[in-house]
């Protein structure tokens, strides 16, 4: 077991690939979390999962729980903007009769369920239903304006027509259906993120049974850490069925230590956000979600 | 020349009680008051200026057995009020949470009652949480039957104990049909631990009927063959779900109906003057001290054609299906009856479950003030909430819950009954008296407080 400041305890880390092409097609990179998922649902690990599909507005995600590889494979790709998937979490052991819940979701998603776990208010058998979590790399999201305003006023796009979104090398990158592709310098866009953001203390979901994200994979790539012993037991019966191609994450470029610097970029950054909220204000101080 | 004597609290059921008794010189009561002491709840008062919606989430608040039936009629006494008629399929999930919650119910009485019986065939009264067979295996099947109740509950009505899915006009959501066939799937399996477990209750409760005598505090106290009889009517809407004022044939009538104080029927100040200090637990109330039955109780006491009633499971079989046996046994045996009900009723209503049929009506009215009833039969009997909606706000909400009916009903059942084993009476009527307690007679000096607004 590795222990990071910034990664996190984590057994194992990899960049990896899904084998499954249809998979690939729409996925945002590797296709890690949904090969994961519609593993897990296809070898009885989990029921149904909780994902992040199409919302009622272009690009704006609506948790729901698939029960079905489709369902699965219509949640692939990342929205920039908030999806609340927590919000499913018991309903999935309610009224849709899971007793194994799948979840995917961003660090704060994982933290979420994780104190859904330890302190189950109001989560009544919810604690020992959750048999898979898989964590997402996070630097910060937006809400559903503001994306709208970095597409239409700074991209000048219609959100209809937009193909994928990414955040990649310092840049917003924005892909058309009709091959438009534009980039903002990721200083236009700080101003939209959501201000919670800005207290969050994780980069690569540290409580997620497994953990991915492109950075620090190449192209096409996801870096994957696995944290937990349940994680564990899916991720190496993953791989070892053929699910995944695998390369050790020392031999990839730029590898583990770009995952490092930008952790511990947000981190810094947002470390001294909670101390400066100490101080804001005239004899008052703002809440430390940490206290 | 009669003594009175005081159990308080009485126990082993919800909530907090007391027994007020007058015996004669052999220890017979001559004359029973068994009334509720629990501190009131106040829900009738909140209630008023609510939405329509909130309303019955807050009175299922009012306990934590039967929070279903308060809520289930609390829900559709708005509804009764506003006229809102609901969809098929939120009908059968209500009715599957319904039956539910007394499937799980009856299983905790279970637990509660066990230690008043022996084992048949020997002299040992049974403990539930002993680890010897055979009681082992029964406590773990009415821990499983429970469990059973309550994952069919929690996925029906979005929670076990205080059900969020249930709501003016329906249901918020359908169930998937994943989790259809899980409520079947628990069903089935409850449907055969349920059997043998109303066998095994059965059997129990005959091997005791049959005893002479029963053993409380080292004494031999004789059961008499009457124990609990009484001649107050019964009262039951339905053998399962219940009845509402916007049914075609409504089957309570709201015009025989009427509450009067327990200024009527309990008595007045007395002084124990018997005490035994051997009785579980703790002995009895010590001589000397003042009992005022009159002042203390603090529920209404509901009449039906201006005489309380039986309401619970004995009242449902006897309305419905012939149950011509009285008494404290008989109330034992029908709830055990009531066991296999449940289950039937829930697999009936799966298989009749649409999963992708509409649970919510559209529109739902708003009110206009008129009076709405609507009745459940709860674990413990007859719940009947009354609402007058307005715009969608409560302008009067009463609940008659279960308890209510029977406390006055039981206590006229105590006559003739060893003291030492009133508790047993009362017992059987599977007692939860926070709910019943309703509202607040007494000031801090004892006094009746606004006789004429309560």
């Amino acid at each position: 077991m590795v222990s990071d400041p910034y990664l996190g305890k984590y057994t194992t880390c990899v960049s990896a690939r899904s084998t499954d092409k249809e998979i690939l097609q729409k996925a945002q990179d590797g296709g890690i979390a949904t090969t994961l998922m519609v593993y897990a649902l296809e070898q009885g690990i989990i029921d149904g999962a909780i994902v992040a599909g199409k919302g009622d507005r272009p690009w704006q995600p609506r948790p729901f729980i698939a029960m079905s590889r489709e369902d699965i494979l219509k949640a692939r790709g990342t929205k920039y903007n908030i999806s609340p998937q927590i919000s499913l979490l018991k309903e999935a052991t309610r009224s849709f009769g899971l007793d194994k819940v799948g979840i995917t979701g961003v660090c704060c998603q994982m933290q979420a369920v994780r104190k859904a776990q330890l302190y189950p208010v109001n989560m009544r058998d919810v604690p020992g239903k959750i048999a898979l979590a898989v964590g997402l790399f996070c630097m910060e999201n937006f809400p559903y304006k503001s994306m709208q305003c970095i597409v239409e006023d700074h991209a000048g796009q219609s959100l209809h027509s937009v193909k994928k979104m990414e955040i990649g090398k310092g840049k917003y990158w924005i892909y058309t259906e009709r091959g438009n592709v534009v980039t903002l310098p990721l200083k236009v866009t700080h101003k939209y993120e959501q201000p919670g953001c800005h207290v969050c203390l994780d980069y690569v979901s540290n409580l997620g049974d497994i953990s991915t994200g492109s950075v620090g994979s190449p192209d096409g790539w996801s870096t994957v850490f696995v944290r937990t012993k349940v994680g564990n037991d899916v991720w190496s019966k993953a791989v070892a069925s053929g699910m995944f191609e695998t390369k050790p994450i020392e031999g990839v470029k730029p590898g583990l230590e770009l995952v490092t610097k930008l952790a511990k970029e947000k981190i810094d950054k947002n470390r001294a956000t909670v101390e400066g909220r100490k101080t804001f204000g005239v004899n008052k101080a703002l809440r430390d979600p940490y206290a | 020349m009669s003594k009175v004597v005081e159990i308080s609290p009485t126990t082993r059921h919800e909530g907090h009680s007391k027994l007020t008794l007058k015996v004669n010189d052999q220890g017979i009561i001559e004359r029973g008051d068994w009334l509720s002491i629990t501190p009131v709840r106040g829900v009738e008062k909140l209630a008023i200026g609510k939405t329509m919606d909130q309303v019955p989430k807050i009175a299922s608040r009012v306990c934590g057995i039967c929070p279903i039936a308060h809520c289930l009629a609390g829900i559709e006494a708005m509804e009764a009020s506003v006229g809102c008629e609901i969809p098929t399929d939120a009908k059968l999930l209500r009715v599957i949470l319904h039956a539910a919650n007394r499937l799980h119910s009856i299983a905790l009485h279970n637990i509660l009652i066990l230690p008043d019986f022996y084992i048949p065939g020997t002299e040992t009264k049974i403990n539930p949480f002993t680890k010897e067979q055979p009681v082992r295996s029964v406590a773990a099947r009415i821990i499983r039957i429970r469990e059973i109740g309550q994952s069919i509950g929690m996925i029906a009505g979005g929670e076990a104990v205080h059900p969020s899915n249930p709501r003016v006009g329906g249901m918020y959501r359908n169930v998937s049909p994943r989790a259809r066939q899980k409520m079947y799937d628990l069903a089935r399996e409850g449907l055969v631990l349920a059997r043998e477990q109303m066998e095994f209750m059965i059997a129990v409760i005959r091997n005791m009927q049959n005893r002479e005598f029963t053993d409380v505090a080292g004494k031999k106290i004789p059961i008499p063959k009457t124990l609990g009889y009484h001649s107050q009517g019964v009262m039951a809407t339905s053998p399962m779900y219940g009845s509402s004022s916007l049914d075609e044939k409504p089957t309570w009538d709201i015009a025989r109906w009427k509450e009067t104080r327990p200024w009527d029927w309990y008595m007045g100040e007395v002084t124990i003057d018997l005490e035994d200090p051997s009785y579980p637990v703790g002995g009895t109330t010590k001589v000397g001290t003042k009992a005022n039955p009159q002042m203390e109780a603090c529920t209404g006491v509901p009449t039906m054609d201006g005489q309380p009633v039986e309401v619970g499971p004995r009242a449902r079989l006897a309305t419905f299906k012939h149950f011509d046996e009285k008494g404290t046994f008989a109330q034992h045996v029908a709830r055990q009856l009531e066991y296999p009900d449940c289950l039937y009723s829930i697999l009936k209503c799966l298989d009749a479950l649409d999963t992708s049929g509409k649970v919510l009506a559209d529109p739902i009215p708003q009110g206009d003030g008129s009076l709405g009833w609507a009745a459940n039969e709860a674990p413990r009997g007859t719940d009947v909430h009354l609402a007058r909606v307005k715009d969608g706000r409560v302008l009067w909400y009463e609940m008659l819950v279960p308890t209510t009916w029977n406390l006055p009903t039981c206590s006229r059942g105590l006559t003739g009954a060893p003291w030492q084993i009133a508790e047993m009476v009362v017992r059987a009527y599977d007692p939860c008296v926070s709910c019943a307690t309703h509202m607040i007679v007494v000031d801090q000096e004892n006094r009746l407080v606004a006789q004429k607004l309560i």
